[in-house]
Protein backbone atom coordinates (compact mmCIF):
# COMPACT_ATOMS: atom_id res chain seq x y z
CA UNK A 1 0.00 0.00 0.00
CA UNK A 2 3.02 2.58 0.82
CA UNK A 3 4.51 1.55 -2.74
CA UNK A 4 1.56 2.07 -4.37
CA UNK A 5 0.71 5.53 -2.22
CA UNK A 6 4.17 6.57 -3.66
CA UNK A 7 3.54 6.39 -7.18
CA UNK A 8 0.10 7.93 -7.01
CA UNK A 9 -0.86 10.73 -4.28
CA UNK A 10 2.39 11.81 -3.01
CA UNK A 11 3.05 13.03 -6.91
CA UNK A 12 0.47 16.01 -5.72
CA UNK A 13 0.61 15.97 -1.84
CA UNK A 14 3.95 16.91 -1.91
CA UNK A 15 3.92 19.86 -4.46
CA UNK A 16 0.35 21.42 -2.71
CA UNK A 17 2.08 20.68 0.65
CA UNK A 18 4.68 23.31 -0.70
CA UNK A 19 2.03 25.81 -1.69
CA UNK A 20 0.32 25.58 1.47
CA UNK A 21 3.82 25.56 3.59
CA UNK A 22 4.34 28.86 1.40
CA UNK A 23 1.25 30.17 2.55
CA UNK A 24 1.89 29.03 6.22
CA UNK A 25 5.04 30.78 6.55
CA UNK A 26 3.58 34.02 4.66
CA UNK A 27 0.20 34.71 5.28
CA UNK A 28 -0.56 32.76 8.01
CA UNK A 29 2.14 33.49 9.94
CA UNK A 30 1.28 37.49 9.69
CA UNK A 31 -2.51 36.76 9.90
CA UNK A 32 -2.74 35.50 14.03
CA UNK A 33 -6.30 35.91 15.27
CA UNK A 34 -6.56 35.71 18.70
CA UNK A 35 -2.43 36.04 18.02
CA UNK A 36 -2.67 31.98 17.39
CA UNK A 37 -0.94 31.23 14.08
CA UNK A 38 -3.42 29.19 12.04
CA UNK A 39 -2.40 25.99 10.98
CA UNK A 40 -2.94 25.19 7.45
CA UNK A 41 -1.22 22.79 6.53
CA UNK A 42 -1.96 20.48 10.08
CA UNK A 43 -6.05 20.95 8.45
CA UNK A 44 -4.43 19.78 4.75
CA UNK A 45 -3.33 16.89 6.56
CA UNK A 46 -6.28 16.19 8.69
CA UNK A 47 -8.19 16.91 5.33
CA UNK A 48 -6.07 14.52 3.67
CA UNK A 49 -7.50 11.87 6.28
CA UNK A 50 -11.70 12.64 6.41
CA UNK A 51 -11.66 12.09 2.76
CA UNK A 52 -9.11 8.78 2.34
CA UNK A 53 -9.69 7.54 5.66
CA UNK A 54 -6.80 6.94 8.68
CA UNK A 55 -4.58 5.27 6.79
CA UNK A 56 -4.17 8.03 3.63
CA UNK A 57 -4.22 10.75 6.40
CA UNK A 58 -1.69 9.40 8.60
CA UNK A 59 0.46 9.01 5.87
CA UNK A 60 -0.60 12.36 4.22
CA UNK A 61 0.43 13.84 7.64
CA UNK A 62 3.40 12.50 7.67
CA UNK A 63 4.82 13.70 4.69
CA UNK A 64 3.74 17.18 5.38
CA UNK A 65 4.92 17.17 8.83
CA UNK A 66 8.63 15.99 7.42
CA UNK A 67 8.25 18.85 4.77
CA UNK A 68 7.04 21.00 7.84
CA UNK A 69 10.22 20.15 10.11
CA UNK A 70 12.50 20.48 6.96
CA UNK A 71 11.47 24.37 6.55
CA UNK A 72 11.11 25.46 10.05
CA UNK A 73 14.25 23.65 11.40
CA UNK A 74 12.75 21.42 14.28
CA UNK A 75 14.05 18.13 14.91
CA UNK A 76 12.87 16.12 11.68
CA UNK A 77 10.16 13.36 12.63
CA UNK A 78 8.25 15.35 15.30
CA UNK A 79 5.45 17.08 13.60
CA UNK A 80 5.33 14.05 11.23
CA UNK A 81 3.90 12.52 14.83
CA UNK A 82 1.82 15.32 15.53
CA UNK A 83 0.41 15.64 11.83
CA UNK A 84 0.35 12.04 11.32
CA UNK A 85 -2.16 11.26 14.48
CA UNK A 86 -4.23 14.37 13.23
CA UNK A 87 -4.86 13.00 9.47
CA UNK A 88 -5.72 9.51 11.54
CA UNK A 89 -8.22 10.88 13.57
CA UNK A 90 -9.80 12.49 10.88
CA UNK A 91 -9.85 9.69 9.18
CA UNK A 92 -12.57 8.35 11.49
CA UNK A 93 -14.82 10.71 9.27
CA UNK A 94 -14.40 7.89 6.69
CA UNK A 95 -14.97 4.81 8.61
CA UNK A 96 -18.01 5.99 10.56
CA UNK A 97 -20.04 7.38 7.62
CA UNK A 98 -19.94 5.87 4.01
CA UNK A 99 -20.43 9.57 2.05
CA UNK A 100 -19.48 12.30 4.39
CA UNK A 101 -21.19 15.46 3.92
CA UNK A 102 -19.43 19.19 4.20
CA UNK A 103 -19.99 19.41 7.80
CA UNK A 104 -19.63 16.35 8.76
CA UNK A 105 -16.36 16.60 7.29
CA UNK A 106 -15.52 19.78 9.12
CA UNK A 107 -16.22 18.48 12.26
CA UNK A 108 -13.82 15.57 11.96
CA UNK A 109 -11.05 17.80 10.28
CA UNK A 110 -11.63 20.33 13.66
CA UNK A 111 -11.38 17.32 15.91
CA UNK A 112 -8.01 16.06 13.55
CA UNK A 113 -6.41 19.34 13.75
CA UNK A 114 -7.05 19.54 17.80
CA UNK A 115 -5.49 16.37 18.33
CA UNK A 116 -2.59 17.00 16.15
CA UNK A 117 -1.69 20.38 17.67
CA UNK A 118 -2.30 18.81 21.29
CA UNK A 119 0.30 16.49 20.05
CA UNK A 120 3.20 18.84 18.98
CA UNK A 121 4.08 19.83 22.62
CA UNK A 122 3.57 16.35 23.63
CA UNK A 123 5.95 15.29 21.01
CA UNK A 124 8.56 17.74 22.45
CA UNK A 125 8.39 16.98 25.94
CA UNK A 126 9.48 13.56 24.92
CA UNK A 127 12.07 14.41 23.43
CA UNK A 128 13.52 17.15 25.98
CA UNK A 129 12.01 19.99 26.23
CA UNK A 130 11.20 20.90 29.26
CA UNK A 131 9.06 23.86 28.58
CA UNK A 132 6.75 22.24 25.59
CA UNK A 133 3.88 23.03 27.06
CA UNK A 134 2.85 26.67 27.16
CA UNK A 135 0.11 28.67 29.09
CA UNK A 136 -1.40 30.06 25.48
CA UNK A 137 -2.73 26.02 25.07
CA UNK A 138 -6.20 27.26 26.14
CA UNK A 139 -6.33 29.35 23.44
CA UNK A 140 -4.24 27.64 20.92
CA UNK A 141 -6.35 24.86 20.29
CA UNK A 142 -9.54 26.25 20.20
CA UNK A 143 -8.59 28.63 17.60
CA UNK A 144 -6.92 26.34 15.83
CA UNK A 145 -10.04 23.48 15.90
CA UNK A 146 -12.07 26.69 15.00
CA UNK A 147 -10.44 27.56 12.07
CA UNK A 148 -9.88 24.48 10.47
CA UNK A 149 -13.23 23.50 10.46
CA UNK A 150 -13.63 26.77 7.95
CA UNK A 151 -10.74 25.92 5.96
CA UNK A 152 -11.82 22.54 5.45
CA UNK A 153 -14.45 23.47 3.49
CA UNK A 154 -12.44 24.25 1.09
CA UNK A 155 -9.57 22.13 1.13
CA UNK A 156 -11.55 19.05 1.46
CA UNK A 157 -11.88 18.69 -2.02
CA UNK A 158 -8.28 19.98 -2.96
CA UNK A 159 -7.53 16.54 -0.83
CA UNK A 160 -9.72 14.57 -2.59
CA UNK A 161 -8.50 15.68 -5.60
CA UNK A 162 -4.68 15.02 -4.14
CA UNK A 163 -5.35 11.60 -2.97
CA UNK A 164 -7.14 11.25 -6.21
CA UNK A 165 -10.15 9.95 -4.79
CA UNK A 166 -13.80 10.42 -7.01
CA UNK A 167 -16.99 11.29 -5.59
CA UNK A 168 -18.44 8.15 -3.83
CA UNK A 169 -21.01 7.15 -6.25
CA UNK A 170 -23.67 4.52 -4.63
CA UNK A 171 -26.30 2.30 -6.77
CA UNK A 172 -29.06 0.82 -5.46
CA UNK A 173 -28.86 -3.06 -5.23
CA UNK A 174 -31.30 -4.15 -7.94
CA UNK A 175 -34.63 -6.04 -7.32
CA UNK A 176 -34.68 -9.36 -7.62
CA UNK B 1 -15.09 -0.65 7.80
CA UNK B 2 -13.30 -1.50 11.11
CA UNK B 3 -11.33 1.25 12.90
CA UNK B 4 -8.91 -1.22 13.93
CA UNK B 5 -7.23 -3.33 11.60
CA UNK B 6 -4.27 -5.18 11.03
CA UNK B 7 -2.99 -3.36 8.32
CA UNK B 8 -4.30 -0.05 9.50
CA UNK B 9 -2.04 -0.77 12.92
CA UNK B 10 0.91 -1.98 10.63
CA UNK B 11 0.97 1.04 8.66
CA UNK B 12 0.58 3.84 11.78
CA UNK B 13 3.45 1.55 13.66
CA UNK B 14 5.67 1.99 10.43
CA UNK B 15 4.83 5.49 10.71
CA UNK B 16 5.40 6.25 14.08
CA UNK B 17 9.00 4.17 14.67
CA UNK B 18 10.19 5.86 10.83
CA UNK B 19 9.04 9.34 12.95
CA UNK B 20 11.08 8.01 16.28
CA UNK B 21 13.78 6.66 14.18
CA UNK B 22 14.19 10.14 12.13
CA UNK B 23 13.69 12.46 15.16
CA UNK B 24 16.67 9.99 16.88
CA UNK B 25 18.89 10.50 13.97
CA UNK B 26 18.20 14.40 13.73
CA UNK B 27 18.42 14.85 17.07
CA UNK B 28 22.35 13.49 17.08
CA UNK B 29 23.10 15.37 14.26
CA UNK B 30 23.03 13.71 10.70
CA UNK B 31 24.90 15.96 7.71
CA UNK B 32 22.44 13.74 5.34
CA UNK B 33 19.70 15.67 6.79
CA UNK B 34 21.52 18.79 6.95
CA UNK B 35 21.58 18.76 3.46
CA UNK B 36 18.04 17.70 2.85
CA UNK B 37 17.30 20.82 4.91
CA UNK B 38 19.01 22.97 2.63
CA UNK B 39 17.70 21.51 -0.24
CA UNK B 40 14.57 21.88 0.73
CA UNK B 41 14.30 25.55 1.39
CA UNK B 42 16.13 25.96 -1.83
CA UNK B 43 12.90 24.38 -3.51
CA UNK B 44 10.46 25.94 -1.32
CA UNK B 45 11.91 29.52 -1.61
CA UNK B 46 10.11 30.25 -4.87
CA UNK B 47 6.94 29.18 -3.49
CA UNK B 48 7.24 31.24 -0.33
CA UNK B 49 8.48 34.59 -2.93
CA UNK B 50 5.37 33.47 -5.15
CA UNK B 51 3.23 33.30 -1.71
CA UNK B 52 4.42 37.07 -0.09
CA UNK B 53 3.47 38.12 -3.62
CA UNK B 54 0.31 37.32 -3.89
CA UNK B 55 -0.67 37.47 -0.09
CA UNK B 56 0.72 40.78 0.19
CA UNK B 57 -2.46 42.66 -0.48
CA UNK B 58 -4.61 40.27 2.03
CA UNK B 59 -1.71 40.45 4.71
CA UNK B 60 -1.60 44.56 4.63
CA UNK B 61 -5.91 44.61 4.71
CA UNK B 62 -5.81 42.29 7.59
CA UNK B 63 -2.94 44.60 9.54
CA UNK B 64 -4.86 47.85 8.84
CA UNK B 65 -7.73 46.44 10.45
CA UNK B 66 -6.16 44.76 13.22
CA UNK B 67 -3.22 47.04 14.19
CA UNK B 68 -4.36 50.50 13.67
CA UNK B 69 -5.77 51.17 17.18
CA UNK B 70 -2.95 49.09 18.76
CA UNK B 71 -0.68 51.74 16.47
CA UNK B 72 -2.55 54.96 17.07
CA UNK B 73 -1.14 54.29 21.08
CA UNK B 74 2.21 53.20 20.55
CA UNK B 75 2.61 56.04 18.23
CA UNK B 76 2.02 58.59 21.27
CA UNK B 77 3.71 56.66 23.85
CA UNK B 78 6.78 55.99 21.07
CA UNK B 79 6.54 60.04 20.63
CA UNK B 80 6.87 60.01 24.71
CA UNK B 81 9.58 57.97 25.10
CA UNK B 82 11.61 59.43 22.18
CA UNK B 83 11.48 62.95 23.82
CA UNK B 84 12.83 61.38 27.21
CA UNK B 85 15.75 59.85 25.34
CA UNK B 86 16.93 62.35 23.46
CA UNK B 87 18.93 63.93 25.87
CA UNK B 88 19.64 60.81 27.34
CA UNK B 89 21.21 59.64 23.99
CA UNK B 90 23.97 62.40 23.99
CA UNK B 91 25.76 61.42 27.51
CA UNK B 92 25.14 57.66 26.52
CA UNK B 93 27.13 58.62 23.41
CA UNK B 94 29.72 60.57 25.28
CA UNK B 95 29.99 57.71 27.41
CA UNK B 96 30.02 54.96 24.91
CA UNK B 97 32.89 56.24 23.06
CA UNK B 98 34.67 56.73 26.29
CA UNK B 99 34.21 52.90 27.32
CA UNK B 100 35.39 52.42 23.56
CA UNK B 101 38.51 54.25 24.00
CA UNK B 102 39.08 52.63 27.53
CA UNK B 103 38.37 49.50 26.22
CA UNK B 104 41.02 49.63 23.31
CA UNK B 105 43.52 51.14 25.74
CA UNK B 106 43.73 48.35 28.29
CA UNK B 107 43.38 45.70 24.94
CA UNK B 108 40.07 44.15 26.58
CA UNK B 109 37.12 42.43 23.57
CA UNK B 110 34.54 44.59 23.03
CA UNK B 111 31.55 44.26 21.45
CA UNK B 112 32.25 46.94 18.77
CA UNK B 113 35.78 44.83 18.12
CA UNK B 114 33.06 42.13 16.04
CA UNK B 115 32.12 41.91 12.54
CA UNK B 116 28.26 42.47 12.10
CA UNK B 117 26.18 41.27 9.29
CA UNK B 118 22.64 43.09 8.67
CA UNK B 119 19.91 40.49 7.55
CA UNK B 120 16.44 41.57 6.61
CA UNK B 121 13.33 38.90 8.03
CA UNK B 122 12.04 37.08 5.57
CA UNK B 123 10.00 34.79 7.09
CA UNK B 124 8.41 33.64 10.53
CA UNK B 125 7.79 30.34 12.14
CA UNK B 126 4.54 28.64 11.40
CA UNK B 127 4.38 27.14 14.70
CA UNK B 128 2.62 28.14 17.66
CA UNK B 129 5.24 26.58 20.00
CA UNK B 130 8.43 28.03 18.42
CA UNK B 131 9.68 31.55 18.49
CA UNK B 132 11.75 31.84 15.19
CA UNK B 133 12.39 33.65 12.33
CA UNK B 134 14.35 33.51 8.98
CA UNK B 135 16.53 35.95 7.41
CA UNK B 136 18.05 36.33 4.31
CA UNK B 137 21.66 36.04 5.18
CA UNK B 138 23.11 32.59 5.33
CA UNK B 139 26.91 30.55 5.19
CA UNK B 140 27.61 32.97 2.08
CA UNK B 141 27.54 35.86 4.42
CA UNK B 142 29.51 34.11 7.13
CA UNK B 143 26.80 33.29 9.28
CA UNK B 144 27.13 30.25 11.69
CA UNK B 145 24.92 28.56 14.31
CA UNK B 146 24.90 29.80 17.63
CA UNK B 147 26.35 33.46 16.65
CA UNK B 148 23.84 36.39 18.30
CA UNK B 149 21.66 38.61 16.79
CA UNK B 150 20.22 41.79 18.02
CA UNK B 151 18.65 44.80 16.87
CA UNK B 152 19.32 48.67 17.86
CA UNK B 153 17.60 47.88 21.32
CA UNK B 154 19.16 44.90 22.22
CA UNK B 155 19.62 40.98 21.71
CA UNK B 156 17.08 39.41 19.93
CA UNK B 157 17.88 35.80 19.38
CA UNK B 158 21.10 33.10 18.29
CA UNK B 159 21.07 31.43 14.99
CA UNK B 160 19.98 28.19 14.81
CA UNK B 161 20.18 26.65 11.24
CA UNK B 162 21.86 28.06 8.44
CA UNK B 163 21.87 27.22 4.90
CA UNK B 164 23.76 29.07 2.01
CA UNK B 165 21.81 32.12 2.23
CA UNK B 166 19.11 32.28 4.58
CA UNK B 167 19.35 31.27 8.55
CA UNK B 168 16.97 30.48 11.44
CA UNK B 169 16.90 33.02 14.36
CA UNK B 170 15.56 31.51 17.33
CA UNK B 171 14.36 34.37 19.65
CA UNK B 172 15.10 34.94 23.25
CA UNK B 173 11.75 33.78 24.10
CA UNK B 174 11.73 30.21 22.50
CA UNK B 175 11.56 27.98 25.32
CA UNK B 176 14.96 26.20 24.28
CA UNK B 177 16.87 29.42 24.31
CA UNK B 178 19.39 30.25 26.80
CA UNK B 179 22.22 32.77 27.91
CA UNK B 180 24.42 33.51 30.40
CA UNK B 181 23.60 37.17 31.72
CA UNK B 182 24.66 39.34 34.08
CA UNK B 183 22.26 42.01 36.34
CA UNK B 184 23.37 45.73 36.61
CA UNK B 185 21.99 45.73 40.40
CA UNK B 186 22.28 48.65 43.18
CA UNK B 187 24.14 47.96 46.53
CA UNK B 188 22.20 48.85 49.66
CA UNK B 189 23.54 51.92 51.30
CA UNK B 190 25.12 50.42 54.36
CA UNK B 191 28.44 49.48 54.09
CA UNK B 192 29.47 46.63 52.27
CA UNK B 193 31.20 43.73 53.89
CA UNK B 194 34.68 42.81 52.86
CA UNK B 195 34.97 40.90 49.56
CA UNK B 196 34.52 36.57 50.24
CA UNK B 197 36.85 34.61 48.76
CA UNK B 198 34.66 32.49 46.90
CA UNK B 199 31.45 33.26 45.48
CA UNK B 200 28.12 31.39 46.44
CA UNK B 201 29.09 28.65 44.07
CA UNK B 202 32.08 27.87 45.61
CA UNK B 203 34.60 29.36 42.78
CA UNK B 204 37.21 31.52 43.94
CA UNK B 205 36.25 34.99 43.22
CA UNK B 206 39.27 35.38 40.55
CA UNK B 207 37.90 32.54 38.84
CA UNK B 208 34.40 34.11 37.73
CA UNK B 209 33.69 37.25 36.05
CA UNK B 210 31.05 37.87 39.34
CA UNK B 211 33.45 40.17 41.35
CA UNK B 212 32.56 43.21 42.19
CA UNK B 213 32.96 46.26 39.91
CA UNK B 214 32.42 49.63 40.69
CA UNK B 215 31.21 52.49 39.07
CA UNK B 216 32.87 54.98 37.05
CA UNK B 217 34.37 57.57 39.43
CA UNK B 218 32.03 60.57 39.44
CA UNK B 219 32.13 62.31 42.86
CA UNK B 220 30.03 65.78 42.59
CA UNK B 221 30.17 67.59 46.35
CA UNK B 222 27.82 70.53 46.81
CA UNK B 223 29.52 73.79 48.15
CA UNK B 224 32.75 74.87 49.30
CA UNK B 225 33.61 72.30 52.33
CA UNK B 226 36.59 70.69 52.16
CA UNK B 227 36.93 66.78 52.29
CA UNK B 228 39.00 65.72 55.27
CA UNK B 229 37.96 61.87 55.78
CA UNK B 230 40.14 58.94 55.76
CA UNK B 231 40.03 55.82 53.36
CA UNK B 232 40.38 52.38 54.98
CA UNK B 233 42.19 49.91 52.81
CA UNK B 234 41.18 46.38 54.43
CA UNK B 235 44.07 44.96 51.81
CA UNK B 236 41.49 42.42 50.27
CA UNK B 237 40.87 44.90 47.33
CA UNK B 238 37.65 46.10 48.81
CA UNK B 239 37.99 49.64 50.13
CA UNK B 240 35.06 50.42 52.39
CA UNK B 241 35.48 54.19 53.59
CA UNK B 242 33.26 57.06 55.44
CA UNK B 243 34.42 60.10 54.74
CA UNK B 244 32.93 62.45 56.90
CA UNK B 245 33.37 66.45 56.33
CA UNK B 246 33.83 69.12 59.17
CA UNK B 247 32.39 72.82 59.08
CA UNK B 248 28.56 72.87 58.56
CA UNK B 249 28.01 70.34 55.35
CA UNK B 250 28.20 67.14 56.84
CA UNK B 251 28.89 64.29 53.37
CA UNK B 252 28.67 60.15 54.42
CA UNK B 253 29.85 58.76 51.32
CA UNK B 254 29.63 54.99 51.32
CA UNK B 255 31.71 53.46 48.38
CA UNK B 256 32.77 49.67 47.57
CA UNK B 257 35.51 50.10 45.51
CA UNK B 258 37.63 47.63 43.53
CA UNK B 259 41.26 47.90 43.90
CA UNK B 260 42.81 47.80 40.81
CA UNK B 261 46.25 46.97 41.83
CA UNK B 262 47.18 50.62 40.79
CA UNK B 263 46.10 52.21 43.65
CA UNK B 264 43.50 54.56 41.77
CA UNK B 265 40.66 55.51 43.50
CA UNK B 266 37.91 54.74 41.89
CA UNK B 267 35.15 56.44 43.81
CA UNK B 268 31.15 56.09 43.93
CA UNK B 269 29.10 57.74 41.91
CA UNK B 270 27.30 60.85 44.10
CA UNK B 271 24.21 61.13 42.32
CA UNK B 272 21.78 61.77 45.25
CA UNK B 273 19.84 64.76 46.00
CA UNK B 274 21.39 66.45 48.80
CA UNK B 275 18.55 67.37 51.56
CA UNK B 276 18.38 69.88 53.75
CA UNK B 277 17.79 69.66 57.55
CA UNK B 278 16.99 72.24 59.75
CA UNK B 279 19.82 74.46 60.67
CA UNK B 280 21.14 74.65 57.47
CA UNK B 281 23.13 71.32 57.62
CA UNK B 282 23.20 69.57 54.25
CA UNK B 283 23.23 65.85 54.28
CA UNK B 284 24.56 63.83 51.17
CA UNK B 285 24.16 60.35 51.05
CA UNK B 286 25.69 58.54 48.13
CA UNK B 287 23.56 55.51 47.40
CA UNK B 288 24.20 54.55 44.05
CA UNK B 289 26.45 51.88 43.31
CA UNK B 290 26.88 49.91 40.62
CA UNK B 291 27.41 45.99 40.73
CA UNK B 292 26.91 43.35 39.06
CA UNK B 293 25.03 39.25 39.29
CA UNK B 294 25.17 36.78 36.81
CA UNK B 295 22.60 34.31 35.76
CA UNK B 296 20.90 32.28 32.91
CA UNK B 297 18.42 33.67 31.05
CA UNK B 298 15.78 31.26 29.46
CA UNK B 299 12.97 31.83 27.13
CA UNK B 300 9.57 30.93 28.55
CA UNK B 301 7.68 31.18 25.13
CA UNK B 302 5.87 34.13 23.54
CA UNK B 303 3.20 35.34 26.13
CA UNK B 304 6.05 34.82 28.92
CA UNK B 305 8.68 36.70 29.59
CA UNK B 306 12.64 35.23 29.99
CA UNK B 307 13.72 34.52 33.09
CA UNK B 308 16.92 34.82 34.53
CA UNK B 309 17.68 31.97 37.33
CA UNK B 310 20.82 30.88 38.91
CA UNK B 311 20.69 34.60 40.88
CA UNK B 312 21.83 35.07 44.67
CA UNK B 313 19.97 36.93 46.69
CA UNK B 314 23.04 38.18 48.81
CA UNK B 315 23.68 41.53 49.74
CA UNK B 316 27.58 40.98 49.25
CA UNK B 317 26.89 41.46 45.22
CA UNK B 318 24.46 43.60 45.26
CA UNK B 319 19.99 43.75 45.87
CA UNK B 320 18.50 43.29 42.91
CA UNK B 321 15.53 45.53 42.21
CA UNK B 322 13.41 46.10 39.69
CA UNK B 323 14.48 48.06 36.25
CA UNK B 324 17.79 46.44 37.22
CA UNK B 325 19.34 46.62 33.56
CA UNK B 326 20.02 42.80 32.12
CA UNK B 327 22.86 42.41 29.59
CA UNK B 328 25.11 39.34 28.07
CA UNK B 329 27.59 38.13 29.95
CA UNK B 330 30.20 36.81 27.88
CA UNK B 331 32.61 34.38 28.86
CA UNK B 332 34.40 31.52 27.43
CA UNK B 333 31.18 29.21 27.30
CA UNK B 334 29.10 31.81 25.90
CA UNK B 335 27.93 32.10 22.72
CA UNK B 336 27.37 35.67 23.00
CA UNK B 337 29.76 38.75 24.09
CA UNK B 338 29.66 39.97 26.61
CA UNK B 339 27.36 43.81 27.02
CA UNK B 340 24.84 43.03 24.86
CA UNK B 341 21.72 44.69 26.31
CA UNK B 342 18.57 42.45 26.60
CA UNK B 343 15.99 44.24 28.79
CA UNK B 344 15.04 45.26 32.67
CA UNK B 345 13.79 43.26 35.45
CA UNK B 346 10.21 43.79 35.93
CA UNK B 347 9.43 40.86 38.86
CA UNK B 348 11.39 39.24 40.83
CA UNK B 349 10.38 36.22 42.03
CA UNK B 350 12.04 34.50 45.63
CA UNK B 351 11.69 30.86 45.39
CA UNK B 352 12.11 28.87 48.23
CA UNK B 353 15.28 26.75 49.82
CA UNK B 354 18.56 27.45 48.46
CA UNK B 355 17.50 28.41 44.56
CA UNK B 356 17.37 32.12 44.91
CA UNK B 357 15.83 34.40 43.17
CA UNK B 358 14.65 34.17 39.41
CA UNK B 359 13.39 37.43 37.80
CA UNK B 360 11.10 38.26 35.09
CA UNK B 361 12.82 40.25 32.19
CA UNK B 362 10.93 42.35 30.33
CA UNK B 363 13.28 42.32 26.45
CA UNK B 364 14.12 45.61 25.19
CA UNK B 365 13.34 44.92 21.75
CA UNK B 366 10.12 44.47 20.62
CA UNK B 367 9.70 40.61 19.28
CA UNK B 368 6.84 41.39 17.13
CA UNK B 369 7.92 44.21 14.85
CA UNK B 370 11.48 43.17 13.56
CA UNK B 371 12.14 44.06 10.35
CA UNK B 372 15.90 43.77 10.22
CA UNK B 373 18.50 42.24 12.69
CA UNK B 374 21.86 42.65 12.82
CA UNK B 375 24.36 39.47 13.36
CA UNK B 376 27.94 39.58 15.56
CA UNK B 377 30.12 37.53 13.49
CA UNK B 378 31.26 36.49 17.06
CA UNK B 379 32.72 32.82 17.85
CA UNK B 380 32.52 31.63 21.36
CA UNK B 381 36.64 31.90 22.84
CA UNK B 382 36.44 28.38 23.49
CA UNK B 383 34.65 27.62 20.16
CA UNK B 384 37.59 30.00 18.70
CA UNK B 385 40.27 28.26 20.71
CA UNK B 386 39.44 25.21 18.56
CA UNK B 387 39.25 26.33 15.45
CA UNK B 388 42.60 27.54 15.98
Amino acid sequence: MLGALLTSSLTRIIPIGMMLLALQTTLFSEMQPFGVIIQLVLTFAACAGAVGGPERGAIAGFVLGIMFDLSIGTPLGGTSIAMGLGGYVAGWCDVIRVETTWWFAAAFVALGAAVGETMVPVVRRFIGEEDAFVPEMLTIIPVVTVTAAILSIPLVPVARWALKLGTPEWKLPADG
Amino acid sequence: MAIYSAGRRRTMIILLLSSILLITLDLRGNAVFDAARTGFNYALRPFEIAGEVVTRPVERAWNGITQVDNLERENTVLQQQLDRLRSDQIAAQAALQENRELKALLDIDSLFASQRRTCSIIGSSPSNFDQRVEIDCGSVNGLRPGMPVLNDAGLIGKITTVSFDTSVVMLVTDTLYTVPVKVMAKVDPSPAPTTPSTVPSGLEVGDVTTTTTSAPPEETDTGTDTDTGTDTDTGTDTDTGTDTDTGTDTDTDIDTETDTGTDTDTGGSSASPDSVVPGGTTTTTTEVLVTRETGKLDGYGGALLPRVSLIDDSQAFGRISIGDAVLTAGGSLSLAPPGIPIGRVVNIITRAGVSGLELEVELNADLDRLNFLTVILYTAPREAAGLG
